[in-house]
């Protein structure tokens, strides 16, 4: 049991030496890579040697991200999945860079190459310090007698056998903690391997800068054991590390670079698991880029001030990235911006005026609909009941008992009806639906108290619903004029100019109406509804006249 | 007496027929719309039509107005509308239309079978049957464009209910019956009835509900 555990761990810790090994070697290819690709190509940029400097250097950095791939099967067992499009063939250079240009895995590639330039090292020679280190200690009886005087260790020389064994035992007894290390390192590696060599759908990804939902989170090795262990791994080595300097008689106080070194994997593998949750989000992501360059940042002036000072360098990587990172907000937030903004809105509104007509005109449809189901169902068969009953009823003359609760029945049948009916003219009068709006204001004149003109004549109908609010405009407008106008005339003009329905309804009574009245206000909302306007006119002695524009174009 | 009937609606137009001959009215041909109505009025020559306003293909008042056509082309014919609602438009034009039998009903009023028989006998005779929740808005809508000293306003509520019924189309005996009145009592209100609203008098029932039609019509039309 323990052997085999023993043999995994090792195992284990051998295939992370690996990784870390060939890591420190691909990480100097990159740095080299990047630094003279970028440079070469930027500096001829203007020539057409350019062009191939950059092709050259895009195809060198794919290869590398090949490389990269395969050497993640050391830890992984398989490499990650990678997917390119054939390469152009095409005999013009610039075709062909513009061809690797169009393609997400070529920047996916950059990128890589650039990152790992910039952190590979630190991450690899960490990762093989901390193995050469306890190696070395277990390691001891084999070579301290080399170094004259014996190897020192802190403020121990180790000059005897004895010593060089008891060194023996401690490496071995930090092996277990150098493996958990050295992991780690490899996991946050892993982690953002995974973010950027990774390849994605490349329709899911430019659905990602639409969107912030992830369609499905990618396989990935899991991140666990989790940060808190790598914190308190991180801490406790700075301390052993600072005991060792206090026990090897102090000095100048080297653990510092340790603490920078460790300081560093802590920062990258939370930054890595924060963009593992986080990278389809553009918003969270630009947060991300913003721990990243923090990062960077702090590490820049640590580096400055353990350097002793002077010249202010870590002001150039920072002005860089500051301005890399205001650029990149500029882009994720551009719908904010005013003039985009206002373009945007523009736009919402014209969809929402679409779809709030259709909306209403929808629901007029729905509306008739029910009234004829309402014609042709319910009340059909109850008037088909309210028959049958009528029926019977007739042929129980010699049992009267019988026959009047029957006609009970019937009775009830017959007020159903004449609720439906009232239900239907409510959604709208049947004459509105049959004969349109000019006939149904000429019925509501013939049924008014009052004397009524009429002038309306529409050449064409316009779409039920606005028929129906024009009718209740004026159904409830001349009843405002019956209740409070004392018997004075009105006037109702219907006229349709430029696609807009306009309705006039005049009286002659004292005016002052109150603009606000409950009235009005529910026949504001019904032309509002379809952006129309009404407006009241009502100067005190001088009538009252309400004035209802209702657009009736599509 | 022979009636043809049009409804579109099947579990109606049956029951309707049913109902008819049960009570010795000889159904003689059904339609379901408009253009049919014109069909089989011409090729049966029915003392009466029993339509119904809503039909195919339109389904607005397409059977009012092939109703009002039939008045028009065949004087004879009587016409009863059947409807779902009381619209004073429609009935003004359908009285407008001709001088034979007419009524207009609300379609529940069919369940009142003895009425409706009634109705429909008195129609293809000639006579009017209109439904009194037409009369109450041809009666409401008299009172509303009148000056405060209408006539109707000087009737007791007695001759307002005789004058309801007679608007009706029904007669004197009908009347009295509904009263339960006497013949002779219902005489004396028709008398006041027509000294009050200045019409003229006449013996026979039929012409004195047109009389009666007239003057609640007046200010409608």
């Amino acid at each position: 049991m323990v052997v085999s555990t023993l043999a995994t761990h090792a195992s284990r810790w051998r295939r992370d030496g690996l990784f870390h090994v060939a890591g420190l070697l691909t990480s100097i290819v990159a740095m080299v890579l990047w630094t003279t690709g970028v440079i070469v190509s930027l500096t001829l940029a203007i020539t057409y040697v350019g062009l191939a400097a950059t092709l050259w250097t895009l195809l060198a950095m794919r290869w590398l991200a090949r490389v990269e791939r395969r050497r993640a099967a050391i830890v992984l067992g398989a490499p990650i999945e990678e997917r390119y499009r054939p390469l152009s063939d095409a005999p013009r250079w610039s075709a062909r860079l513009h061809a690797l240009i169009g393609e997400r895995a070529t920047w996916r590639d950059f990128a890589w190459t650039a990152g790992w330039g910039w952190i590979g090292c630190a991450f690899s020679t960490l990762a093989i310090g901390l193995w050469v280190a306890v190696l070395g200690l277990i390691a001891m009886p084999t070579w301290y007698w080399a170094v004259p005087g014996g190897a020192k260790l802190g403020i121990l020389q180790v000059d005897s056998f004895a010593l060089a064994l008891a060194s023996t035992a401690a490496g071995l007894a930090l092996a277990p903690l150098c493996g958990l290390l050295v992991r780690a390192t490899t996991r946050a590696e892993l982690a953002m391997m995974n973010g950027v060599l990774r390849p994605r759908d490349d329709a899911a990804d430019a659905e990602a800068d639409a969107t912030a939902v992830p369609a499905h989170e990618p396989a990935a090795p899991p991140l666990a054991p989790s940060f808190e262990l790598h914190v308190a791994l991180a801490l406790l080595t700075g301390l052993v590390i600072a005991v060792i300097w206090a026990a090897a008689g102090g000095g100048y106080f080297w653990p510092v670079w340790v603490w920078f070194g460790l300081a560093i994997t802590v920062g990258v593998h939370l930054i890595a698991v924060r963009a593992w949750h986080a990278h389809r989000d553009p918003v969270r992501s630009l947060r991300i880029k913003a721990d990243a360059y923090a990062l960077i940042s702090a590490v820049c002036w640590v580096i400055w001030a353990l350097s002793g000072g002077g010249y202010l360098w870590p002001f150039w990587p920072m002005l860089g990235m500051g301005t890399a990172l205001a650029l990149r907000a500029l882009w994720v937030y551009r719908e904010r911006l005013p003039w985009l903004r206002e373009q945007a809105l523009v736009e919402r509104v014209d969809v929402l005026t679409r779809t709030r007509q259709g909306a209403l005109n929808v629901q007029a449809a729905e509306l008739r609909r029910i009234e004829r189901d309402l014609h042709d169902g319910a009340q059909a068969r109850l008037v088909a009941l309210s028959m049958q009953l009528g029926r019977a009823e007739e042929r129980l003359g010699d049992q009267p008992d019988i026959a009047a609760l029957v006609r009970g029945a019937r009775e009830d049948a017959g007020l159903a009806i004449s609720e439906l009916r009232d239900l239907a003219r409510g959604i709208a009068p049947p004459i509105l639906a049959d004969r349109g709006l000019a006939a149904a204001i000429e019925a509501l004149a013939r049924r008014s108290t009052i004397d009524i003109t009429i002038d309306a004549d529409p050449d064409r109908r316009p779409l039920p619903v606005v028929e129906t609010a024009a009718y209740f405009v004026v159904a409830e407008a001349l009843t405002n004029v019956a209740k409070h106008a004392g018997g004075a005339n009105a006037h109702v003009s219907v006229t349709l100019e430029d696609d807009v329905l306009v309705l006039e309804i005049a009286d002659h009574g004292p005016g002052g109406a109150d603009p606000g009245g409950g009235g009005l206000t529910g026949l504001r909302s019904r032309v509002e509804a379809l952006d129309g306007r009404l407006v009241v006119t009502s100067p005190p002695g001088g009538g009252t006249t309400v004035r209802a524009e209702l657009p009736c174009e599509r | 007496m022979r009636a043809v009937i049009v409804e579109d609606l099947a579990l109606l137009r049956e029951g309707i027929v049913a109902l008819l001959r049960e009570n010795g009215i000889d159904v003689v041909a059904q339609a379901e719309d408009g253009p049919g109505l014109e069909r089989i009025v011409a090729g049966h020559k029915p003392d009466v039509a029993i339509v119904d306003v809503r039909l195919p293909p339109t389904f607005t008042d397409e059977g009012l107005r092939a109703a009002v056509e039939a008045r028009r082309r065949h004087p004879e014919l009587g016409v009863l509308v059947l409807s779902q609602y009381v619209e004073p438009v429609y009935t003004t034009e359908l009285l407008a239309s001709g001088e034979a039998g007419v009524g207009y009903l609300l379609k529940e009023r069919v369940g009142e079978v003895r009425a409706f028989i009634e109705a429909v006998q008195r129609v293809a005779d000639g006579g009017t049957a209109l439904d009194r929740e037409v009369v109450a808005e041809l009666m409401r809508a008299r009172q509303a464009d009148g000056d405060p000293d209408d006539a109707l306003a000087s009737l007791t509520p007695r001759e307002r209910e005789v004058l309801e019924l007679m608007a009706e189309g029904r007669t004197n005996a009908a009347v009295a019956r509904a009263l339960v009145v006497t013949g002779g009592a219902v005489e004396k209100h028709v008398r006041n009835i027509f000294a009050k609203l200045d019409l003229t008098a006449s013996d026979d029932d039929h012409r004195r509900v047109l009389a009666v039609l007239a003057y609640l019509r007046a200010d409608a039309g």
